[in-house]
């Protein structure tokens, strides 16, 4: 299945005592993932590291995986109701590296797919995006702190930044980020729908976005 | 107590998610709570649990998980208290 799916929280407009409480958060983890909170480990040396993100945060970092695999299955079945609890993610480390910085990689399985997750928490929000390739080598994604955090200033910007990255790897093509009721977001040229899913999110005063390039527009990006 | 009922008290609840007041004081049990209302998803469990304190209820998950649209929430509330 090629698809994306992103999601983004941001940590100030949610209640850090609410999220920590059982009834809260028991509604967006199973047992088996709170466990995953006790045991973290940094992949790159094997140390505890729940000492860097608190609880709460962790209750969100994780939804926002669940809500980005969501989005990144529901583009081949529109049906499908999002529902935190049947998303399991079995598997959550601290990764640190030259060029993401330190992020957060998940695994999950859903249905016959195996998925992996970058998250990043930084500046008061937690960014995630999705991949089934583990290198993430043919995604891109994108976070922005904009100036408010009105839904139609949200909705705006996020296609001008997603259209801004997208207009690198399609020089010259009428570029244009088309959203149906029902369907996930579709990026046009002219009158010619491209094979690169996209996801957006917002939250407050953050937008993000994350499309996926076959492996010939990944070709044609790099010759540019 | 009767939809209806339900449905004005539930507009209370949606209120704090909701930027669009007048798209809330005109909702139906079909307006979708992310695509209509543009409530934004990590407010869903905000909502549930609002919901519950609301009427002394507790929503189980899968009543949880079907509540896409207003109606969703309607039957949710209604189940547990009649």
């Amino acid at each position: 299945m090629i698809s994306t799916g992103n999601d983004i929280v941001a940590l100030d407009l949610t209640d850090q005592e609410r999220t920590c409480r059982y009834r809260f958060y028991s509604r967006i983890l199973t047992a088996g993932e709170v466990a995953l909170y006790d045991g973290f480990v940094d992949g790159s040396s094997g140390r505890g590291s729940n000492e860097r993100l608190a609880f709460s945060s962790f209750v969100w970092l994780m939804w926002s995986i669940k809500e980005s695999v969501y989005k990144y299955v529901s583009r081949s079945n529109p049906q499908l109701v999002f529902a935190p609890l049947k998303i399991p993610v079995s598997r959550v480390i601290i990764r640190d590296n030259y060029y993401e910085g330190v992020y957060y990689e998940g695994t999950v399985r859903h249905e016959m797919a195996t998925l992996y997750s970058r998250s990043f928490h930084q500046d008061g929000r937690i960014m995630t995006v999705l991949s089934e390739e583990r290198d993430f080598s043919l995604t891109r994604w994108g976070v922005h702190a904009i100036g408010d955090s009105e839904y139609s200033s949200q909705v705006a910007k996020v296609r001008m930044f997603a259209l801004h990255s997208l207009s690198a790897v399609f020089p010259g093509a009428a570029l244009r980020i088309v959203k149906t009721p029902d369907g996930p977001p579709e990026v046009w040229d002219g009158e010619r729908i491209l094979d690169v899913p996209v996801s957006l999110a917002h939250h407050g005063r953050y937008v993000a976005w994350s499309y996926r390039l076959n492996s010939s527009s990944y070709r044609k990006s790099a010759a540019n | 107590m009767e939809r209806r009922a339900i449905l004005v008290e539930l507009k209370k609840v949606l209120y704090p998610y909701t930027e669009n007041k007048e798209l809330l004081e005109n909702i139906g049990e079909n307006t979708s709570l992310v695509k209509d209302l543009k409530i934004n998803s990590a407010n869903l469990v905000d909502i549930i649990i609002d919901a519950e304190a609301k009427y002394n209820i507790e929503i189980d998950f899968d009543s949880a998980e079907r509540i896409v649209t207003v109606g969703n929430c309607i039957d949710a509330i209604s189940e547990k208290i009649s």
